[in-house]
């Protein structure tokens, strides 16, 4: 231990204040093997000091040996998995895909800088390490030497511009616009050397890596002179590469033979397209199927106490938001929406809609997975006193319509909701949609997302809370639908997103968990888990939240 | 003769035309129809999230945002050459999505029929001959509850008894691309039940009806008293007259099992063209929708074509034009 404290001495001498930094929150106790792993990983701090501080040689191998089930990576290689998954509802391009049967073929062959794991700690891939400059506006990543994509080109720091500059010029519609807007703009990416690219962002940004990470899952690196027509050769840089691929049907995988890093163990890989949950259950049952990529506990809770079959359980940041128009008389006071807040028992929704699956919500988009999130902040939890005076000294009860769409379990949340306002006297009649109608045209005034008095609407993973906290709720957030404004918020969101330590993120999201508390413009009352499902005698699946799959060390038996 | 061929030719013709007229009526409702659906091509790709800009960029990009009627006329006139365009969507062209996705359903609606056909009319001549007895009482009664029985609970049945538990089937329809007609077979009976059991009771019933009806009339009276034994008075005679509603059922029943299988398609992962027709809707996908809807509508003008011809075939009174 003594000569380990040596070695780290010595390391620390050599690292910068930053790195040194998240070396004293690890020492005072601060930070967790697991969080000093997250955030080391996201400043890029040097692989020695990381494993120096763990007393380990190779940091990484501890989450990666952590993710996986049952004989610990050991399996025999040469297994065919099959696999279900969702019907991709478009031709598979990196550029536009925003769905989740795509986006899961996508990592099938395709790779990132960085790699974000189920413990949302990043980890080198295309890229070795990265480093920010003092405030955060610029980030250089080094980039691993010879990487071969399929067709044999070698990856080079020209294919990483391209790749950005595609994703983020406006002209080429890509889905990475609603991530990297406002962060990363086309010609921010610039070619320092072959194997050296620096990102000049628009304004600093402590998260910056996961940008960049599997966590855009538009973000895989092509080759500079990609043309448009991935579907055909599905050419990236991964462990599988493509055997074939039928639109509507399904796809298959081959090992790599030049990969780069550890070969995979599967010989082979075949996803089954299904447009449906319950038929994707029924294959599995029928071990049609090794392994379902995603699954909602609604409709599956047949799955839960099957011997047959193994849930991976992922927490993540997946929520529900109900969102009440600041801006409208009926819930332009504060105390109105505190009281409807209030009504909510969010441990019994934990239980009753997702068996137990999911964490309970404090109404603001920090869930308990995320590092900065400060989990000193009191939890709200169903107090109907409190609520019916509030809402009494607000005005009193009154009738309202609650707007949300058809999908899992949001129907029935609407339906509890509904019934707990009804006893403090908010009468909420319900008008459940269809996705495509509730979202409409996604723009103000023509979309029931946007305009409803009262809405529930579903918002997806997250490997930081960066977006969650922007696009719903700044003044200027295009997917405000409270019409929430509010300067203080907006400027401390500013700063937690320039916010490079994990101390100055924890006190500034504490600062808009209170303030979120207070103004209650959405009520966000749980964070259900990810769940992927596989056969008992397979192991070695990684799910990510985001709903990829590695099968790279995957084997059956 | 000749004249009652003559007559028989223009009463085709006339059909024909009116079937390439239903044709075109059919491709301007969906046209208009598809006016009215919510949302564009490039929001059902990126999500209700994309922004706005990124939407109308794609849009462009795979040539979605030209107006409507501009597009459908190009879309109309390319169709009448031979080629039915480009899926916005998959951003390739349509027609072996079309022909894949027909040929499957064909496939499934073939086996169903080629199952439900005989045990449905043996079904229903053997009641007619027994009508009013137990047997009789015991066909109609199942078929009709089997009728009723909607497919997503039959199919969910079937796979949890035959799939599941005693694995004897496979549950999934799709089979690896280059497998055996045998292989495809296997993988194609579990879903064709689902179809069999809603059929089996509606054409039993239509075959029984048309049988006790010929049993009844004076033909067979005739052919009975003049001394023609049983079984050529049920094939020559009663048979014959009992197909005439059969095949008038089976006909109507076309469109129904190629193109409104989706929820057997789903639950079975069966690629027909049923859910291909609704992912194109859904996704705004105009020329995957057009030549879908257009497809069915050909198959089912040429079923009811050749339920026609069958039925004039059959019919003396029916060739001889007007004189029913």
């Amino acid at each position: 231990m003594i000569r380990m404290s040596g070695l780290v001495g010595q390391l620390r001498r050599g690292a910068t204040p930053l790195e040194n930094h998240f070396a004293d929150e690890f020492v005072a106790g601060r930070l967790d093997r697991r969080g000093l792993l997250r955030q080391g990983a996201r400043i890029g701090m040097g692989l020695p000091l990381l494993g120096a501080l763990l007393g380990t040689l190779d940091p990484f191998a501890m989450p990666t040996a952590r993710a996986q089930l049952g004989n610990q990576g050991g399996g025999k290689p040469g297994a065919t998995i099959r696999v279900a998954c969702l019907m991709p509802s478009d031709a598979i391009d990196p550029v536009t895909v925003a769905n989740a049967g795509g986006l899961v073929l996508l990592a099938q062959t395709g790779e990132f800088l960085a790699a974000d794991g189920e413990d949302l700690v990043l980890r080198p891939a295309l890229a070795t390490s990265w480093t920010p400059n003092a405030d955060g506006s610029i980030w250089t990543f080094a980039l691993r030497p010879g990487v071969k994509f399929h067709n044999g080109h070698v990856l080079n720091a020209d294919d990483v511009v391209a790749t950005m500059d595609r994703l983020t010029d406006p002209k080429n519609g890509s889905n990475a616009l609603s991530v990297l807007r406002g962060v990363l703009s086309v010609g921010g990416t610039k070619k320092l050397d072959d194997l050296t690219v620096a990102f000049h962002l628009d304004a600093p940004n402590g998260n910056f890596p996961y940008y960049v990470s599997s966590d855009n899952y538009n973000a895989i690196i092509l080759p500079a002179d990609y043309a448009g027509d991935f579907e055909k050769n599905f050419n990236g840089t991964g462990p599988f590469k493509l055997d074939s691929y039928t639109p509507k049907v399904g796809a298959s995988f081959v090992r790599n033979p030049d990969y780069w890093g550890q070969r995979a163990l599967p010989d082979r890989t075949e996803f089954s397209f299904f447009a449906d949950q319950q038929p994707q259950i029924l294959a599995l049952q029928g071990k049609q199927v090794d392994v379902v990529v995603q699954l909602a506990v609604h409709g599956a809770q047949g799955l839960l106490n099957d011997p047959d079959v193994k849930l991976i359980k992922l927490h993540g940041a997946s929520h529900r938001q109900v969102h009440m128009r600041t801006d409208m008389p009926k819930f332009a006071d504060k105390r109105v929406r505190q009281a409807i807040a209030l009504t909510l028992d969010r441990p019994a929704l934990v239980t009753g809609l997702f068996r137990g699956l999911a964490d309970v919500g404090n109404d603001s988009p920090f869930a308990p997975i995320y590092p900065s999130t400060d989990k000193s902040v009191p939890q709200r939890a169903k107090d109907l006193a409190r609520a019916r005076e509030l809402l009494a000294a607000a005005g009193g009860g009154f009738a309202a319509t609650l707007t949300t769409e058809r999908l899992q379990e949001i129907p029935d949340y609407a339906v509890l909701l509904k019934n707990a306002c009804a006893e403090i006297g908010v009468k909420l009649s319900l008008k459940v949609e269809d996705q495509s109608a509730y979202y409409g045209n996604a723009k103000f005034g023509t979309s029931d997302w946007l305009d409803a008095e009262i809405g529930i609407t579903d918002y997806g993973h997250r490997g930081v809370p960066n977006v969650m906290l922007s696009a719903p709720l700044l003044s200027t957030g295009s997917w405000n639908s409270s019409h929430f404004r509010n300067a203080a918020f907006d400027r401390l969101v500013g700063q937690y997103v320039a916010a490079i330590d994990l101390q100055t993120q924890r006190g500034i999201a504490k600062d808009i968990d209170t303030l979120l508390l207070d103004e209650t413009p959405v009520i966000i009352a749980y964070f259900f888990n990810y769940i992927t499902a596989v056969s008992a005698d397979v192991t070695g699946v990684r799910p990510t939240a985001i709903a990829q799959v590695d099968l790279q060390n995957a084997a059956i038996g | 003769m000749g004249s009652d061929g003559a007559a028989l030719a223009a009463r085709l013709a006339r059909r024909l035309a009116l079937s390439l007229l239903t044709l075109v009526l059919l491709s301007v409702v969906v046209f208009a129809g598809g006016q009215l659906l919510p949302g564009n091509v490039g929001r059902a790709i990126l999500g209700p999230l994309a922004d706005p800009a990124a939407v109308a960029a794609l849009n462009h990009r795979i040539g979605a945002d030209q107006p409507a009627l501009a597009t459908y006329l190009r879309w109309i006139a390319h169709f009448a050459a031979g080629d039915m365009g480009e899926s916005y969507v998959f951003r390739s062209p349509v027609a072996p999505f079309i022909g894949r996705a027909i040929l499957n359903s064909l496939k499934l609606a073939g086996l169903a029929f080629v199952i439900v056909v005989p045990l449905s009319m043996a079904a229903g001549i053997y009641a007619a001959l027994h009508a009013r007895r137990w047997a009789d009482q015991v066909i109609s009664l199942a078929g009709l509850s089997l009728t009723v029985v909607p497919e997503f609970v039959s199919s969910i049945l079937l796979i949890l008894v035959l799939g599941v538990w005693l694995r004897w089937l496979p549950i999934s329809a799709a089979t690896r691309p280059g497998s055996s007609a045998l292989d495809q077979l296997q993988h194609l009976i579990l879903p064709a039940m689902p179809l069999v059991i809603v059929l089996f009771g509606y054409i039993a019933r239509m075959t029984r009806a048309g049988t006790v009806e010929a049993l009844e009339s004076d033909y067979v009276r005739t052919a009975v008293l003049k001394g023609l034994p049983w079984r050529v008075v049920i094939l020559r005679h009663v048979l014959r007259n009992a197909l005439l509603p059969t095949i008038t059922v089976i006909a109507a029943q076309s469109s129904y099992m190629i193109g409104g299988l989706v929820v057997v398609e789903t639950l079975f992962r069966y690629q027909g063209i049923g859910s291909l027709i609704l992912t194109a809707a859904r996704g705004k996908d105009f020329p995957m929708l057009e030549a879908g809807i257009l497809a069915v509508g050909a198959i089912v003008v040429v079923a009811t074509l050749a339920a026609d011809i069958l039925a004039t075939v059959l019919d003396p009174r029916l060739r001889s034009g007007g004189s029913r």
